[in-house]
């Protein structure tokens, strides 16, 4: 079983997202971002830009983002991690912490 | 001469710079992971090593996939804290042992690691997350960094035993400096959790345990084991406690765990130990 492993394959197809996510690590960019995020977008797809307005994280990891990338736009956004596992096995934030040891850990 | 005076294999789970910078000290929730890092924060204050030789994973940070090295050591006297989306954590740059990683960077080339060289570079959590439990952070670092950044990230990755034999060459380089200096090598990374996927959430503590056992005894156990292996049995994202083998390959073969801790609050179950 080798699911979501995040290869060369899925590394080529995710670049220019992988890119623009990790851009928002800086500053400036992310300034831009919250200031004007069509023009921080503006190297996007039309695709990948509905991704990120939604915050959709499951979808861009399809489109080939790294989970790693995804949380510089979780800590733009605000968004945990907790938040961010919750999606991706498909609950919510409540329904993920119920299946923890300690739920007021993060 | 230089030598190593001990290991330490620790998490290095954001959450740990998070509770640390937001002291939560006190908080029931976290006690339990500052009560595991405490003996090994007096482990250190009493041995006093000058370097902390970091084995550590970079989180698409530093570097990104259009260029991302399997193996890279930092060469210079600093390195600052990187912003990681929300502004860099206020803590103080890392001061480099810049003699000792250029010493460290031709031995390992002479011995056929070839690796990347870097300067300069803010680093992230991977390396300063469990540090701040470790060293006291003000006014400044206690002493100097060596950070070793290794690919985890995207496949393929070095195998582990590749990991194991750079942790062996590592102690020759390390012994082959001429200062007198004590050092003590540090594996960062794990133990199980997953984070992608429908198996988002995975955790296994029975392997997290027995892991803990082998890289004491048995780390040539570890090194032999593919990592499809570790991926099943730690979760893909814990995997990357290949890079406990490279501070396990630097200790002497026969050592003994002083301290182990384990705490499985959430996502990632976060570990310390200390080996002699």
């Amino acid at each position: 079983m080798r699911p979501y492993v995040f290869d060369l394959e899925r590394s080529a197809r995710g670049l220019r997202l992988n890119r623009f996510l990790h851009g928002l690590a800086n500053g400036e960019k992310r300034t831009l971002f919250v200031k004007d995020p069509e023009k921080a977008m503006q190297n996007l797809s039309e695709q990948e830009k509905a991704l990120v307005r939604a915050l959709d994280w499951r979808a861009m990891m399809d489109c080939g983002a790294s989970f790693f990338c995804l949380e510089k736009l979780a800590r733009a956004k605000g968004v945990s991690n907790p938040e961010m596992v919750a999606a991706f096995r498909g609950e919510t934030l409540e329904q993920f912490l119920k299946t923890r040891r300690v739920p007021g850990a993060r | 001469m230089a030598r190593i005076i001990g290991g330490i294999g620790t998490s290095h789970v954001p959450t740990l710079a998070m509770a640390h910078d937001k002291a939560r000290q006190d908080d029931p929730d976290w006690r339990p992971l500052f009560e595991g890092y405490a003996p090994v924060a007096r482990w250190l204050a009493e041995k006093k090593p000058d370097v902390l030789f970091v084995c550590f994973n970079d989180h698409a940070t530093t570097f990104l996939f259009d260029l991302y090295p399997t193996f890279a050591l930092g060469v210079s006297e600093r390195y600052e804290i990187a912003d990681e989306g929300a502004g860099p954590r206020k803590v103080p740059p890392l001061r480099g042992h810049a003699g000792l990683a250029r010493h460290v960077a031709r031995a390992l080339v002479a011995d056929e690691f070839d690796l990347t060289l870097f300067q300069d570079l803010a680093l992230d959590h991977g390396l300063h997350s469990p540090l701040t439990l470790l060293w006291p952070s003000q006014p400044d670092w206690p002493g100097k960094v060596v950070p070793l950044v290794v690919n985890v990230l995207q496949h393929p990755l070095p195998r582990p035993r590749r990991c194991f034999a750079l942790g062996k060459a590592l102690r020759k380089a390390i012994e082959g400096y001429p200062e007198d200096l004590k050092v003590v090598v540090v594996g960062t990374g794990g133990l199980s959790h997953q984070l992608i996927g429908e198996r988002a959430g995975f955790n296994n503590e029975a392997w997290d345990r027995e892991f803990l056992e082998l890289i004491e005894r048995d780390p040539e156990r570890l090194a032999a084991m593919p990592i499809e292996d570790y991926m099943r049995l730690g979760g893909n994202e814990g995997a990357e406690v290949i890079m406990w083998l490279i501070m396990r390959g630097a200790l002497e073969p026969q050592v003994k765990k002083v301290h182990s801790s384990y705490y499985l609050p959430m996502t990632t179950a976060m570990a310390v130990a200390v080996f002699e």
